[in-house]
């Protein structure tokens, strides 16, 4: 995976370079808001799961989805849909602490549009959940971390359309 | 690959969200940020001194080795490789760890210098002298952040 550090050092070294002023700079940044995105992260890491079911309650819960015929029925298929939104909140996680999202096109989004259409699942319903768990994250961890989060909450949702 | 990169890589790898460990990493890393920058400019803004100081100190310690024979263009190459090792310091500092030096400037090191004839023993005290030049030249809190990566260094020789 790529992070901020890495693809500023990269192109450096290729040049037998130190960093210039400009990537400095970038990383000044990115280092002073390290600590607002650790703090978030610790949040998500202790309150992952009540997180996703909010995010269901919000988005899918009430809906045909989880009646019988629907992709959340029996409960081995709800239960396939709560890893899954777990994965995009831990990847999403990731991500915000990199500062990058190379990591979502290599772990999440790499066959998963094919993968879902393979299985049946409706695209439109996970996007669906994507932007509630937006809105729930948003209240978790506070709006300047909730934004960076939504930014790679809808690389996942580019990635899926 | 950055501190961060490897912490994301070993939570992934476990399948999890971060634990309480690699969250306080991280926060000590960050903690540190401006200051790791201003280190890494420091040893971009000395690195001529660094390396002009180092080799006296090296030359004075170990007078017979190849950068001090008398041919000046083995002593510029010699000279220069000291000086990519500072950068690859530079790099550290702002990774976190020691990757960049790793995979950039140790990686195959041994086999390359024993091949052009370089002595590993010289080598060694031309780095520590490299070290000992920077200590002089950044505050205690300063080279607490590099040291570690110039012990890295020095223990490859």
């Amino acid at each position: 995976m790529q992070d901020t550090i890495t693809a500023l050092i990269n192109p450096a070294d290729a040049q037998g370079q130190y960093l210039s002023d400009a990537a400095l700079n970038q990383l000044r940044q990115y280092f002073e808001r390290g600590m607002m995105r650790v703090k978030a992260a610790a949040t998500i890491s202790a309150t992952a799961s009540q997180i996703i079911s909010r995010t269901v309650a919000k988005s899918l819960l009430y809906g045909d989805i989880t009646l019988p015929g629907g992709n959340m029925y029996p409960t081995r298929r709800y239960a396939a849909c709560l890893r899954d939104l777990n994965y995009f909140l831990r990847y999403a996680t990731y991500a915000m602490l990199a500062a990058d999202p190379s990591i979502l096109d290599e772990r999440v989004l790499n066959g998963l549009k094919e993968t879902y259409q393979t299985l049946g699942v409706p695209i439109d319903r996970v996007v669906q959940a994507l932007n509630a768990m937006k809105e729930v994250l948003n209240e978790t961890v506070g709006s300047e971390a909730g934004q960076e989060l939504a930014g790679y909450l809808d690389h996942i949702i580019a990635g899926l359309s | 690959m950055s501190l961060v990169a490897q912490v994301i890589a070993q939570s992934d790898a476990a399948d999890r969200f971060l634990s309480s460990a690699e969250l306080n990493k991280l926060e000590e890393f960050f903690s540190k940020g401006a200051l790791r920058i201003q280190v890494a400019q420091k040893l971009a803004a000395n690195e001529r001194k660094i390396v002009e100081e180092g080799s006296k100190r090296f030359w004075a310690k170990c007078p017979n080795t190849p950068s001090n024979r008398g041919d000046a263009q083995k002593t510029a190459l010699c000279q220069r490789d000291q000086a990519w090792y500072i950068r690859l310091i530079s790099y550290c500092v702002l990774a976190g760890n020691d990757k960049p030096l790793e995979d950039i400037g140790l990686n195959g090191m041994r086999e390359m210098y024993v091949s052009l004839g370089v002595p590993l023993n010289n080598l060694r005290i031309a780095m520590t002298s490299l070290k000992e030049v920077t200590a002089g030249l950044l505050s205690a809190e300063e080279m607490a952040l590099a040291a570690p990566y110039f012990d890295r260094l020095i223990r490859a020789f």
